[in-house]
């Protein structure tokens, strides 16, 4: 009889512990559906419940993971990295492991912190473990470089095993359309206005010539006309400024039209590239 | 193992795991909604509170979502949850100065002055609180102050040095006169910066114009007319420029006042968390 009781407790005890299992497993669905469809603050909340009332962790990393996607999503990306730190705390295996610290070095491409994704992605890059996801880790250094302004070398990271051969080429295209700031900048030194005019500002360049003639002349008059102080202010006070002024520009316009540029291009890239994206 | 043991643990474990088992039930959507706010996760604590407020009476989830509110800046939707808390509450009187923060920091101002008004008078035990909150107030929005001493009597002797100083500030803020800047500026250039402390700026206009007056005058003086304009033209840029200069600095530094002097009774008032009472709600 004895026996039989304790059969019978153990039963019970199961029966009652796989119903709360089961309870956890509704509500991870119910938290799943409502990330699902888009309902990411709900979601976050019944992720929540269910980490609350998870006392032994079954679902940690699946919800933390979620919970971190929903603040991604809402680009709440501070939120979204502390989640995916937990997940990455409570992750059971490699997999798990590797997948929590790709998002959150996508995060942190988004967030513009891409000195903390590159750090995470070169230690996942150099982690044997990892050998076999190389090319994935790559691609998501190729994004990363994006968002830093280096397409010359994003380009050549897609290229390397054929990793994605439409971004490399559209990392090319911009590379190529791209003003070099420093030509810009020194070639007004030799020929003030020339930096606006290779920028494509002929109005501002042919002024900024202008200025310059102006000013030298007066300056170069005053040396003449042996009015030597003269001269000495007129060179630092109305050349200089002037002569200084146009490089400053030309860099400005350099920078200004490269950014342009490259809004364009993410721009592209967040509306119409179809591939994965940070 | 007997029967009277086994039916024990029988009834003693099914409730305990039955329990656990609805975690939609309203005692722990309780659990889980203090647990949000404690987690300074206001918002969804909120939620939950109303969700449980659906089917339990509780002052104190009423109070913790009027709370919530006034933490997330919500300050439209404190004042109408405190002003819920019904006066046989244990809680009402903590909601009172909870109102009075609230409808200070909406800038309620005439409500604010009727409720602080009323608390003083009403000897509650928040009714010092409430005075210090008027008189800090008063300070930061008032141009009329009552007399130093009866401004400073609630206050402990820590705050009093403090508020004293902005009391003093207040009355006599330092100011600088932009008239003044600007006639000192006309008269001898840079000096109507100097008077507004923007030493660097007063000493280089001084220095430039006087440069460039001097170099017209010579042009002229020579016959070289071209560079004498040219200079003219500087010169009285320069001298255009640092008159206005100077009246401009004084409305910057006059603004600086202003902004330190709001700031820092701000502070004062976030530091002495507008001196309402603190819970032990997350001990």
């Amino acid at each position: 009889m004895i026996f039989v009781n304790k059969k019978i407790l153990v039963i019970i005890l199961v029966a009652i512990t796989n119903l709360h299992s089961q309870t956890l497993k509704d509500q991870f669905s119910y938290a799943n559906e409502l990330f699902n469809e888009g309902k990411y603050f709900d979601a976050i909340t019944e992720f929540k419940r269910l980490q609350f009332f998870d006392s032994e962790n079954q679902f940690s990393f699946q919800s933390n993971i979620l919970i971190g996607k929903s603040y991604k999503a809402g680009a709440k990306f501070d939120d979204a990295i502390k989640y995916f730190t937990l997940a990455e705390i409570s992750s059971r295996n490699d997999e798990e492991y590797f997948n929590s610290n790709i998002l959150k070095a996508r995060t942190n491409i988004l967030r513009r912190t891409n000195h903390q994704a590159e750090r995470i992605l070169n230690e996942l890059l150099v982690d044997t473990k990892f050998k076999s996801k190389e090319n994935e880790i790559k691609y998501w250094l190729g994004w990363n470089l994006i968002f830093l302004d280096e397409w010359k070398k994003a380009s050549k990271i897609f290229l390397e095993n054929n990793l994605d051969t439409t971004l490399s080429n559209l990392c090319i295209s911009v590379d190529d359309k791209m003003y070099s700031v420093n030509f810009a900048k020194y070639s007004s030194y030799v020929i003030p206005g020339f930096g606006q005019f290779y920028t494509g500002e002929y109005v501002s360049g042919l002024l900024s010539l202008s200025w310059n003639v102006f000013a030298g002349y007066l300056t170069v008059n005053s040396f003449i006309e042996d009015r030597v102080f003269d001269g000495i202010i007129t060179a630092n006070f109305l050349w200089m400024r002037f002569y200084s002024g146009n490089t400053q520009n030309a860099e400005k316009f350099a920078l200004q039209k490269n950014l342009e540029i490259s809004n364009k291009a993410l721009n592209y890239l967040q509306f119409q590239f179809k591939g994965e994206k940070p | 193992m007997s029967n009277k043991i086994f039916f024990l643990l029988v009834v003693i474990l099914f409730p305990i795991y039955g329990q656990q088992i609805d975690i939609h039930s309203p005692k722990n959507i309780k659990k889980f909604a203090d647990f949000l706010f404690c987690d300074k996760d206001y918002l969804r604590a909120i939620d939950e509170y109303k969700k449980y407020l659906q089917v339990v009476e509780d002052d104190t989830a009423n109070y913790k979502i009027a709370l919530g509110y006034s933490l997330i800046n919500d300050q439209s939707n404190a004042l109408q949850e405190f002003s819920s808390i019904n006066n046989s509450s244990a809680l009402y009187e903590q909601s009172r100065i909870e109102v009075l923060k609230s409808l200070s920091l909406s800038k309620s101002d005439s409500a604010f002055y009727l409720l602080a008004n009323n608390l003083i008078n009403s000897k509650s035990q928040f009714s010092n609180n409430a005075q210090r909150l008027l008189n800090t107030s008063i300070l930061l929005n008032e141009n009329e102050l009552p007399d130093k001493n009866k401004f400073l009597i609630p206050f402990e002797s820590d705050d009093k040095l403090l508020l004293g100083n902005y009391y003093d500030l207040k009355i006599n803020p330092p100011y600088k006169s932009e008239t003044v800047a600007g006639i000192l500026s006309a008269i001898i250039p840079g000096s109507g910066k100097i008077y507004t402390e923007d030493y660097g700026d007063g000493i280089t206009a001084f220095l430039l114009t006087g440069l460039f007056t001097y170099l017209a005058y010579t042009n002229f003086e020579n016959d070289h007319q071209t560079r004498g304009w040219i200079f003219i033209a500087l010169g009285a840029g320069f001298y255009t420029g640092n008159v206005y200069g100077s009246v401009a600095s004084a409305q910057i530094f006059n603004a600086k006042v202003n902004f330190n002097f709001e700031n820092g009774l701000k502070l004062f008032l976030e530091d002495k968390n507008y001196f309402t009472p603190a819970y032990d709600f997350c001990k």
